[in-house]
């Protein structure tokens, strides 16, 4: 495959574009219709991204790389798909001061054992040996299909939320995050409902975190910031917590212009590529989510358009 | 398990975790008056390291000297996050969710803003290694002997100043009440401002011994915030007297389990599932009282 026209940064760019939409879309599940604010969105991406690599690393596979690869992709999706039960159990019936100890509390806890556990993970020093289940040539070429297949993913997730936005599953999520007792008093069960809203979107986020560590190819505990958390609720704060689409127009208009355009395409002095513009990246991250919030809490898109939708579904 | 595993774990406990409860009381005080939960108050706690270091750095001025300067200036901020940010947020009716969610932007704001201002290596204060003092047969830096004391002398000033001055029972029912409290002629503005400064004040002095006793980085406070946070939602329903003792006995705990697991990670791993699990089963007594 002929990809001279192809930036390599174009690349690694679009994916982080990609990646942060993906968590977004299963954010806006939690926060935008249930209002339950997930500060643990790193702790299940990178418990996927972990159980998925020291799987894939450190088992001893009778067979060849792809089962290997896509039985370990599945048990790094499992993983964080009962994290997430667990933490959904945990937290379901707190207010938000208990939801922000346990989300975040879980995404430490995930910290604290990639950090610990250095037999498994390699600890502070990473863990290697991740690759692609294919090699098509080049290098670049390995990483242009990655994104292709990434971005098939994130579509599907997409359809996911598009789906439950149409559904009485969707209507009880949004019932349940306006009035939860009043959703509990005509008999919805209030609890499962969030348990499994968290089992399956952080069971996504962790299937999001092992396709990450892919593409690094090297897993360490940096990669388990607060700021994963943080890009993935600028970008559905700013598009429209309340709108499937915001995640995908809040990713693109924000991570689209810092990891594409000022990356790629504006002449910044070299130096400041190293820590300058990163810090400045999280600054104006931190200044849309305050700005947003304060005057525009809806985002971009605005308020959800159930009438409209509910009269298009069903007529 | 022998005394002196008892008597090590109390003293490290209270001498090496007094910032965390120290803290713990601007933290609540701010929590529990105003409602808010504040996750910049994490950056209230760096920026009180930073001005601390270099207050201390650029003038020569000894720890003692720089303590109290660095403590008013994260104050002076913590003041100004609220006109800057919260009060407009009040004014502008955001929900609670909201709210959080504003506080951990302005948190990521301060964190990555201060970079700029102070550079980004990890800074050290300039200060002579402190004098040891033996305590129950352990040895005790004089810096965290004194964070002891000024844990000990900011719980019963803020005590005092709440429970038996005229400001400190304007505080009370501005927190009970804020209409009628306005009402019976209480300024809620500058009573506010006071708690806004107290709190940044006890968060700043919590900074500056964090940041004397390893170095002072970016993280300083928001690794320590997931703690203080544990600590106030946990000991904060007893008020302030709940939180200190909450802080004693976490910073025990850490202690004795860093001394057993010979790694302060796997204690603070123990600690969030103790907690979190804490927190369930008192929601779930909670319910229970409300069923019946």
């Amino acid at each position: 495959m002929n990809l001279e026209w192809l930036d390599a940064f174009l690349i690694s760019g679009l994916f982080s574009v990609v990646v942060i939409i993906g968590l977004a879309l299963l954010l806006h599940l939690q926060l935008g219709l249930t209002r339950i604010a997930n500060f643990g969105v790193v702790g299940f991406f990178g418990i996927g991204m972990y159980s998925f690599g020291v799987m894939f690393t450190k088992v001893d596979w009778p067979f060849g790389d792809l089962p290997a690869f896509l039985i370990s992709l599945a048990f790094g999706t499992l993983v964080a798909g009962l994290s997430g039960l667990l933490v959904g159990w945990l937290i379901a019936d707190l207010d938000e001061d208990g939801v922000l100890v346990g989300t975040l509390g879980f995404a430490t806890v995930v910290f604290i054992l990639a950090t610990t556990e250095q037999d498994l993970t390699g600890g502070a020093l990473g863990l290697g040996g991740l690759k692609f289940p294919y090699d098509v040539g080049t290098v670049k070429a390995d990483e242009f299909l990655w994104l292709i297949i990434v971005s098939i993913v994130v579509s599907l997730i997409f359809l996911y939320v598009w789906w439950v936005h149409r559904t009485p599953y969707g209507r009880l999520l949004i019932a349940t995050g306006g009035n939860e007792p009043l959703a509990r008093s005509l008999g919805k069960a209030t609890f499962r409902t969030k348990l499994w809203l968290f089992a399956v979107g952080s069971a996504g986020m962790g299937l999001i975190g092992a396709l990450f560590g892919v593409m690094e190819r090297f897993l360490a505990p940096e990669n388990l910031g607060i700021d994963v958390t943080l890009a993935a609720m600028v970008a559905l704060v700013i598009g429209g917590t309340a709108r499937a689409w915001g995640a995908v127009i809040g990713g693109f208009l924000i991570f689209g212009f810092f990891d594409i355009i000022v990356q790629s395409y504006i002449p910044f002095p070299k130096e400041w590529y190293g820590q300058a513009i990163p810090n400045a990246k999280l600054i104006v991250e931190g200044l849309v989510l305050m700005g947003v919030l304060l005057f525009r809490p809806l985002g971009i898109l605005g308020a959800m358009q159930r009438d409209k939708l509910m009269r298009r579904v069903h007529g | 398990m022998d005394l002196d595993f008892f008597s090590k774990s109390i003293v490290i406990g209270l001498t090496e975790h007094a910032p965390l409860i120290l803290a713990a009381i601007g933290f609540a005080l701010l929590y529990r008056l105003t409602g808010l939960i504040n996750v910049a108050y994490s950056e209230t706690i760096t920026l009180g390291a930073y001005f601390g270091m270099w207050f201390n750095t650029t003038y020569d001025l000894n720890f003692y000297t720089v303590l109290l300067p660095a403590g008013i200036v994260a104050g002076l901020i913590s003041v100004g996050t609220y006109f800057a940010v919260f009060r407009p947020a009040k004014k502008l009716n955001v929900g609670a969710l909201e709210m959080i969610i504003i506080s951990f932007g302005l948190s990521i704001v301060l964190r990555h803003a201060l970079q700029f201002v102070f550079g980004y290596p990890v800074r050290f204060f300039e200060v002579p290694p402190p004098v040891s003092i033996r305590v129950l047969g352990v040895g005790v830096g004089a810096f965290r002997i004194l964070a002891v004391a000024s844990v000990a002398a900011v719980s019963l000033a803020l005590y005092y100043f709440i429970q038996r001055t005229s400001f400190g029972l304007q505080i009370r029912a501005l927190a009970s009440d804020e209409d009628l409290a306005q009402a019976s002629g209480i300024r809620p503005l500058f009573v506010t401002v006071l708690i806004w400064f107290i709190a940044g004040v006890a968060g700043g002095m919590a900074g500056a011994f964090y940041g004397v006793s390893s170095s002072v980085a970016p993280l300083l406070g928001w690794r320590q915030f997931l703690f203080i946070f544990l600590v106030v939602v946990v000991g904060g329903r007893k008020g302030l007297g709940g939180v200190i003792i909450t802080g004693a006995l976490t910073g025990i705990a850490l202690a004795a389990m860093t001394l057993q697991f010979g790694q302060v990670l796997y204690a603070q791993l123990a600690l969030i599932i103790a907690f979190v699990v804490l927190l369930k089963w008192r929601s779930k007594r909670s319910i229970e009282t409300v069923k019946v």
